[in-house]
């Protein structure tokens, strides 16, 4: 169990360095020269020199990733060229959306996804599964962005419903509730058909199993049969997979949060992106990458700890 | 999004008899299949209407006329006009176009890469820790990273899309090429191949590669798909085409500020996404269906 960890962690940090460097490489490309634009417009060559070689513009490329390296260690992320705020603080306010947002798909999405699997599964080959499968097929070929125009346009626009711009501040409040309804059905939304689809495959795997004709013979009600021993089996790599999919929820995140205004790091990152804002698309970036990162760790610990196969080695 | 492909990455064909003896076999099944056939039907349709779209679009999608602004569909105006007054039709024809070269050229560049790089990986057992190891990494991170990334650097445009959805079509094809590969090069021709001096170069692209043809077929109409959405979403959210060039996730993006008065002009290019994005599932997953034997229950 903790070689499997320590061998997790050991692999990571290769991919870590790699992201690094991207990010890095994102700032070379930056047209102007930073030490002229801090300077300003009035400094002399001299002082703009001084500049560069209190920065370390004039080290040798790899020595100025080593100064970039350790100031992201130091949690230093450069400043917004357009704002002129510290990276770090713009991104610090985007988190929170963001993760408030993809808890708030998954928490509906998923359950709803595992109900359907199952009952495709236990109605293997009839219509209910057919209907089940065509819709998580229809699912996953939806653009994320559609579901959420007509979302806008009917729930939130003629129905006035809910509302579908921005966020309506803590979720503990009645207008912080509102405001999540819609990207939150929009984001979970295209998550179902997989859930569904993978809960479907891992079920009908364990339902062929030794143990579920056991159950069976020994006269247990099917509803246990499927439920008490089947489903409880089918589920470890249904919630690995789930884990494993953050990287999906991710990316439709970013649409979601464009479309509805949602105040998170996606739409930060776009938003950097179309402005040419590469201080902020380059943290924005980096954060992305390593939550992800740091979320498929903890995925893999936890299937290590949810497997017994594995956590006994 | 590829990750999220419908098929569970997982899914390598089973052992199975040489190809030479499965073929056949594979399109009287397929054509068993209605779903697959109307998929495949209407996939050549829309690729015919891409490919001609010069020669068969009524207006130049081009040319703006602010008296037609947001007009509904009219005997004129098949699909209405958008809200520069643009022959909707003709920009779906030309959009259509777009977006799907931009899938085809990432994929097949994307799958190339790919599958050489799980050629080389299944053939020459000393490379296969190496490459594999960059084949998960890339294989981990969303797809929509890259997009972001190589957005920031290039630019927004067509181009920086393209190169994103190469990216992020190479590790799966290189997984799921090897993994064919593996199997075929258990099989007895590849021996004999070796024992009567063949290069190497020649056992694997003249005698490995066409044999797990049909399976990395399978898995490029599928990854196929996936291409087209996330370039879509890629485009929709700004990074993609830039105005006025007709591409679906643009004009989808574009229709957005008219959703309230004229939804067509959003409707009509997202609908036209969800079904050949739907297509490709559908006709990957018969297929795959058709391929892999553990898979049909």
């Amino acid at each position: 169990m903790l070689q499997h960890i320590a061998h997790r962690l050991l692999i990571s940090v290769p991919v870590l360095i790699g992201v690094l460097l991207v990010g890095f490489l994102m700032l070379q490309v930056v047209p102007t020269d930073p030490a002229t634009v801090m300077a300003g417009p009035t400094a002399s060559y001299a002082e703009i020199e001084a500049i560069r070689q209190s920065m370390g513009l004039n080290e040798p490329i790899i020595v100025q990733f080593g100064i970039y390296l350790s100031r992201v260690l130091q949690g230093d992320l450069g400043r917004s060229m357009i704002s002129n705020t510290a990276v770090v603080n713009e991104l610090a306010n985007t988190v929170g959306p963001t993760i408030e947002l993809m808890l708030a798909s998954l928490i509906w999405a998923v359950p709803l996804g595992v109900v359907l699997g199952t009952l495709a599964a236990v109605r293997r080959g009839r219509l209910s599964d057919r209907l089940i499968m065509a819709v998580s097929v229809a699912g996953v070929s939806m653009p994320i962005f559609w579901f959420g125009l007509v979302l806008i346009q009917y729930v939130g626009f003629h129905w006035q419903m809910f509302p579908f711009q921005g966020r309506g501040g803590p979720l503990w409040t009645v207008a912080g509730l509102n405001h999540i309804v819609l990207p939150a059905i929009t984001l979970g939304g295209v998550f179902i058909g997989p859930v569904a689809r993978m809960t479907r495959t891992s079920l009908l795997e364990v339902l062929g199993s030794d143990f579920v004709r056991t159950a069976r013979a020994k006269g247990v009600s099917e509803y246990r049969v499927v439920v008490g021993h089947a489903l409880r089996n089918s589920l470890i790599p249904v919630v690995t997979l789930i884990g494993l999919q953050i990287g999906f929820l991710l990316g439709g995140a970013v649409v979601t949060e464009t479309l509805f205004a949602w105040p998170g790091v996606g739409r930060l990152a776009v938003g950097a992106i179309t402005s040419a804002d590469y201080a902020l698309a380059q943290g924005a970036i980096l954060v992305l990458a390593l939550s992800f990162l740091m979320v498929n760790l903890v995925v893999d610990v936890l299937y290590a700890f949810l497997d017994p196969r594995v956590r006994a080695r | 999004m590829t990750e999220l492909s419908a098929t569970p990455a997982a899914v390598l064909p089973a052992e199975t008899a040489p190809d030479r003896y499965r073929r056949p076999s594979i399109w009287r099944k397929l054509r068993r299949d209605r779903a697959a056939m109307l998929a495949s039907g209407f996939l050549t349709i829309v690729i015919a209407l891409g490919l001609l779209a010069p020669w068969i679009a009524p207006y130049d999608p081009y040319d703006n006329n602010l008296r037609n602004m947001l007009k509904p569909p009219s005997e004129a105006f098949w699909l209405g006009n958008d809200g520069q007054g643009r022959d909707l039709l003709s920009r779906l024809l030309y959009g259509v176009r777009t977006t799907l070269s931009m899938g085809l050229i990432a994929v097949g560049l994307g799958g190339s890469i790919g599958a050489v790089l799980g050629l080389l990986a299944a053939y020459f057992r000393h490379l296969e820790g190496p490459i594999m190891r960059v084949v998960d990494v890339l294989l981990s991170f969303p797809s929509i990273l890259f997009g972001l990334a190589i957005a920031a650097v290039l630019g927004a445009g067509t181009f920086s899309i393209t190169v994103a959805l190469t990216v992020a079509a190479v590790p799966s094809i290189a997984r799921i090429t090897r993994g064919a590969a593996l199997v075929v090069m258990q099989q007895e021709y590849i021996a004999a191949c070796r024992a009567i001096g063949m290069s190497d170069l020649r056992i694997m692209f003249r005698h490995l590669l066409p044999n797990c043809a049909s399976t990395i077929f399978v898995y490029l109409t599928l990854q196929l798909g996936q291409t087209i959405l996330l370039g879509a979403a890629l485009s929709f959210i700004g990074l993609g085409a830039q105005p006025p060039t007709a591409e679906l996730g643009t004009m989808a993006a574009d229709g957005r500020n008219y959703l309230f008065f004229a939804p067509h002009v959003s409707t009509i290019p997202s609908v036209a996404i969800f079904m050949i994005v739907l297509a490709f599932n559908v006709l990957g997953d018969a297929l795959r269906d058709v391929l892999d034997p553990r898979l049909r229950q």
